[in-house]
């Protein structure tokens, strides 16, 4: 009797164990637990017969229906969680979407060209160890002319094409001013030059002219630089200028020509050239070539300009420059045309414009990621 | 300044090939702008007599020609309509490569007839644009003769810029000078045959000028010449004219011009019959004097500029214009030649004042060689017996005396200025070269500079002569002394300001703009300016007449100008100065930017959202907040200025000065028609903002609550009059502590509520301080709220 009992066990534990295992989804596995363990089923109900045992197969038996119905909870158990995941997974594969369509996504903004220009050239020169000074766009005749050696009717006047305004309440006419020069007299009648010994200056802004075609505007931007110290000679003008060069073109080889050239205010002065050549495209390639591209008028500053503010020619000297704003960003980035610059176009704007949140200095590179 | 390189060889004894000479110009600072040479094989180039012309067979418009070049006849087709028999023309044999139109001559079938080259237009050979017809060579001209030579078109043409103090290199001369100095060739000695005086000059000169003026003419010189033809010029000089863009009009004139051109010195002649009385006046106009001019116009002088007048009145504007009723012409037999100094600001004043430009002034007005008056009077009279004939008188003249300016000149500054190392001699040998003369006497060397160089003054002006002839590109290249390494900001506190609110609007969605100072009249005065003293008195247009009070009109402009091209949706920013008067401390710094079109296009996700003034309002305190402004000082009122919406439009003021403006623009100032599109902006006055007296670095200790903050939810209806932050405002004072934050999450008018009331949802973030709340803790701080706002604003709790 008692084998009988062992072999229907061991009958239930094989089938109970495989059907479990075998068991398709949580319903299927329910009915197996109520069919084998529930208050009718065949485990418990040969439990129940364990009464009418003997004491000695009471222990044996009662020891293996135990073990077998601790193992198919256990069993019942894991496939119920394995069945969950399933059913999870199931559930995740069906909340598939279209990962092609796409957010209206956060666009940023951009700076324009001529800003990333100033922001490049003030961190080339901040390294050179000069600051920035700004000025007035509406200037006295004084400081745009007469105190940078350019008196009434003389003939570089001329070149300037002035805008003038009406005459104010005290009948003085003021000008816009029509370069970034005058900035180099406000300077320097601030500055305590046998104090301070050395001044070094960078004043890029605003400057206007009345000439409007293909490449002049009426509104444009200049550089002025300006270094006055005791021991300051053109070696250092040139040297100042072809590093600064160098490193706005990004090119370490960039060939530069300094040639013989007049302005009032400096004697002697130089106009400065880089070499480029054309490419059949039709765009520059600036660095070398036979060509040459003017980008900066320079000079020792004139004795008559330092003795205008007061400052003796002979125990101080030094040089300025000055460049044209909208021309070095039209070189570095092959920008054709002049007139954009000002339309506001948006589509120029977007294409020719720069990231603002790019640092632009000399230990994180001026020119992006890559650069 | 043009110039041919064969007309430069008259004056220079050289070897160089023309690039030689350019690369050489530019090296010593006279700057070529343009090198023209002409690309035609003109070697090729023949005299070709028609000796047969018969219509093409074929074509209306072509005829077949016979021609006879050297010892040869050969058949050409020509199209063009001056093609006559007997006559003599420019011919180009097949293989010539012509540079007017970019083509090799091949032999060729025209319409079945051979044409074995080609009879040439001017423009063909690049000599001018004319396409009318070929070119006509006169009779006497020999078959065998070197036409390309007769046409000039063997040459080169160098265009140079002549910086305003080089006066002296307005002549051909004086270029050739510059070069010999930096030894490319050598100074050919200027020819002067002085001739024969034959009789006495029928006029004479005479200068009434004050004691006071006599400065505006001290040098004046002339000649008369006798039974002179005044026929056309000889080729030569023709072709030299037309290759420095002159006109050539009869020799007497020409000669004068070349004059000009080749050693830079200007010259007049008046007919002599033409002239009342036998003086020429030099004095200064009367009010009045009217003076008819050789370019046809007239003018009405004032009582300031320098004239020459005879008996009749003024017929000389000195130094700009001769007049046209004493003027030579084709009858001319007797003329007067005039050879002056004048004041170069005197020219220059009464040039710009009539607006009249012309060769002379340009040469006058940079200062001529002292001497140049009779040395110009002798080497024209040369040319004008030449080619003239006749006989001349005696030179007249009134001059005053006037010795070259001499300069110490300290060696040593060469270097001090320069950094450049360079031995005495061959500075001694620049200078001379260039004209100047060099006496050493011990430390210092007394330089006197010659009488053509007006710009040399001082001894810094000399180390600019002795380098640029030396070579810049001999001057040592040193970077600046490092002043320190311990960097400072270059960027002062307005660069900055202007930096981070750029950076701060570019991460927004803002696309920066420039736009121009100034705008039209109407929006001047639209946006609070247009005042006279702003006024551009000689604007490009009308639409740039004035300076600008604001920058918002013109990011309206440029708006406009996208929306026109389709793009509606637009963020634009412009960081930069507005006007509101003339001095310096009028001009401010001003961040200004407008929005418009959408937030938000339809999607598949969101409807369409529009910016609004909340955006606008938004982007303020987003620049402020950057540039670490309290913003939690400001106080918003509604009075903005007029050309924004009256009620969708605010200040933001510290105190009371006021920091920034926004809202809705005026549609009345958006320049739109139907004003359908509406356009938000804001300016934030970046020169208003309180710079802070020392910034503290170190930050406020921070205290970290752990316990678990809560919301509680709030509804309540108020007045439509009152404004949701004063709500807030009153419900912040019941707790500071535990009311932490209050959002509002629903603002709703319409149905169930009464017209004249709005509700308002507010959360309320509530932060236990050190302890948590119970229950009974939050029901009580829930009825302080409701209470205090029902006794302060009458308001009633909806739902909490």
């Amino acid at each position: 009797m008692s084998d009988d009992i062992k072999d229907k066990i061991e009958l239930i534990a094989e089938e109970s164990i495989t059907k479990i295992s075998k068991s398709k989804n949580l319903n299927e596995l329910e009915d197996l637990r109520i069919f084998y363990l529930g208050k009718k089923g065949l485990v418990t109900s040969f439990l129940k017969t364990m009464k009418d045992l003997e004491q000695s197969e009471k222990i044996n038996i009662g020891k293996k229906l135990n073990l077998l119905k601790n193992k198919l909870i256990k069993n019942i158990e894991e496939k119920k969680l394995h069945l969950n995941d399933a059913l999870i997974q199931q559930k995740l594969l069906e909340e598939k979407i279209d990962i092609t369509l796409e957010n209206d996504h956060e666009q940023y903004g951009t700076l324009h060209p001529l800003s990333k220009t100033i922001d490049e050239i003030s961190a080339i020169f901040a390294n050179m160890g000069f600051y920035i000074e700004e000025g007035p766009d509406i200037e006295t005749d004084y400081y745009n002319f007469t105190a940078l050696n350019i008196p009434l009717e003389h003939p570089a006047r001329q070149e300037h094409d002035t805008f003038y305004l009406q005459p104010n309440s005290e009948g003085t006419r003021k000008v816009l001013r029509t370069h970034t020069s005058p900035v180099q007299i406000r300077t320097l009648e601030k500055i305590d030059i046998d104090q301070a010994k050395e001044i070094r200056v960078i004043v890029p802004g605003r400057t206007y002219r009345s000439d409007h075609d293909a490449t002049h505007s009426p509104m444009f931007h200049q550089c002025e630089g300006l270094v006055i110290g005791e021991n300051i000679n053109m070696s250092h003008l040139k040297g100042t200028l072809i590093e600064f060069l160098k490193v706005y073109f990004n090119s370490n080889n960039l060939s530069v020509r300094f040639r013989p050239s007049f302005f009032p205010f400096t004697e002697p002065s130089a106009e400065v050239d880089i070499g480029y050549k054309k490419l059949s495209d039709g765009t520059l390639d600036i660095g070398q070539g036979d060509s040459w591209l003017e980008v900066l008028g320079s000079g020792m500053v004139h004795p008559k300009v330092l003795e205008g503010v007061g400052i003796d020619p002979s125990k101080y000297q030094g040089f300025a420059f000055g460049m044209g704003l909208e021309r070095l960003t039209m070189l570095k980035y092959n920008i054709p045309d002049l007139r954009p610059f000002y339309d506001s176009d948006l589509r120029w704007l977007k294409h020719y414009g720069f990231l603002g949140i790019n640092e632009i200095n000399l230990h994180s590179g001026l020119n992006g990621v890559f650069s | 300044m043009k110039f041919t390189f064969s007309w430069l060889k008259d004056h220079l004894n050289t070897s160089a090939n023309v690039n030689e000479i350019v690369d050489c110009l530019n090296k010593i600072g006279l700057e070529v702008s343009n090198l023209k040479t002409y690309k035609t094989d003109v070697k090729n180039l023949k005299v070709a007599k028609i000796i047969d012309v018969k219509k093409h067979p074929n074509a209306d418009k072509l005829n077949v020609c016979i021609i006879q070049f050297d010892e040869e006849q050969t058949q050409v087709v020509c199209g063009a309509p001056n093609v006559k028999l007997n006559k003599k023309y420019v011919f180009a044999p097949s293989g010539t490569y012509i540079g007017g139109i970019d083509l090799t001559l091949k032999k060729a079938i025209i319409r079945d007839i051979e044409s074995n080259g080609m009879l040439c237009s001017e423009k063909e050979l690049e000599i001018s644009d004319d396409h009318n017809g070929i070119i006509e060579l006169p009779e006497s001209i020999n078959l065998n003769e070197n036409v390309s030579n007769y046409l000039g078109i063997d040459d080169s043409i160098i265009e140079i810029e002549i910086t305003p103090n080089r006066g002296d290199c307005l002549g051909v001369r004086g270029i050739a000078r510059d070069l010999s100095a930096f030894g490319i060739g050598e100074l050919k000695p200027l020819k002067l045959n002085n001739l024969n005086d034959e009789f006495n000059s029928s006029i004479n000169w005479e200068i009434k000028l004050p004691d006071d003026k006599k400065s505006l003419c001290p040098s004046i010189f002339g000649r008369s010449f006798r039974n002179v033809k005044n026929i056309k010029s000889p080729q030569w000089m023709v072709n030299r004219l037309l290759a420095v863009g002159l006109r050539p009009i009869s020799s007497i004139v020409d000669v004068t011009n070349y004059v000009m051109m080749d050693i830079g010195r200007p010259l007049h002649a008046y007919d002599v019959n033409k002239i009342d009385g036998n003086t020429l006046t030099v004095r200064i106009s009367e009010k009045g004097d009217q003076f008819n001019a050789l370019n046809g116009k007239t003018y009405e002088l004032d009582d300031s500029m320098l004239v020459i007048s005879d008996k009749k009145g003024v017929d000389d504007l000195a130094g700009i214009m001769g007049g046209s009723r004493t003027g030579v012409d084709e009858n001319t037999t007797e003329f007067f030649l005039e050879a002056a100094i004048f004041c170069p600001i005197s020219i220059a004043k009464t040039g710009r004042y009539l607006n009249i430009n012309s060769d002379a002034r340009y040469r006058f007005e940079r200062g001529l060689d002292f001497n140049s008056p009779e040395v110009g009077v002798i080497y024209a009279s040369k040319l004008i017996n030449d080619i003239c004939g006749g006989s001349c008188s005696n030179i007249v003249s009134i001059a005053q005396k006037k010795s070259n300016k001499d300069i110490i000149f300290d060696f040593k500054i060469i270097k001090k200025l320069t950094g450049v190392d360079i031995d005495e001699s061959k500075v001694e040998v620049i200078l001379t070269k260039l004209g100047f003369e060099v006496k050493k006497n011990n430390k210092n060397w007394n330089v006197v500079v010659p009488s053509w160089r007006n710009d040399v003054e001082r001894s810094e002006d000399l180390v600019e002569e002795i380098i640029r002839i030396f070579g810049y590109e001999k001057i040592p290249t040193n970077v600046l002394p490092v002043k320190s390494y311990i960097t400072k900001p270059s960027l002062g506190l307005k660069q900055r300001l202007s930096l981070y609110s750029r950076k701060c609007l570019s991460t927004r969605g803002f696309n920066e703009v420039i736009t121009f100072s100034f705008l039209d009249k109407l929006n001047a005065k639209r946006f609070g300016g247009g005042e006279e003293n702003l006024n551009l008195v000689n604007p490009i247009s009308s639409d740039l007449s004035h300076l600008r009070p604001s920058i918002i009109p013109n990011l309206i402009n440029v708006c406009n100008e996208n929306i026109k091209r389709g793009i509606t949706n637009l963020s634009l920013f412009e960081v930069g100065p507005i006007y509101k008067g003339d001095n310096c401390e009028d001009q401010y710094n001003v961040v200004t930017g407008i929005r418009c079109g959408n937030k938000i296009n339809k999607n598949w996700k969101n409807s369409e959202l529009k910016f609004d003034f909340y955006d606008v309002k938004s982007d303020i305190l987003a620049v402020l907040n950057v540039l670490e402004f309290p913003v939690s000082r400001l106080k918003i009122y509604s009075e903005a200025p007029n050309y924004f919406h009256p009620g969708r439009s605010a200040l933001f003021k510290l105190g009371n000065i006021t920091i920034a403006s926004f809202g809705q623009i005026n549609p009345f100032c958006t320049n739109q028609k139907d004003k359908k599109i509406e356009f938000f902006g804001f300016e934030i006055y970046l020169d208003k903002l309180p710079s802070p007296k020392r910034k503290v670095l170190s930050k406020p200790l921070l205290k970290l609550n752990h316990l678990q903050s809560l919301s509680r939810d709030f509804s309540f209806l108020i007045d439509n009059e009152l404004n949701v932050e004063d709500l807030i405002n009153e419900i912040k004072l019941i707790d500071k502590i535990l009311i932490q934050e209050i959002s509002v999450f629903d603002v709703y008018q319409g149905n169930n509520i009464p017209k004249d009331k709005k509700s308002v949802s507010l959360s309320i973030v509530i932060q236990p301080a050190d302890k948590s709340l119970t229950d009974d803790d939050l029901e009580k701080l829930s009825s302080k709220i409701i209470d205090r706002v029902f006794k302060t604003f009458a308001a009633e709790i909806r739902s909490h």
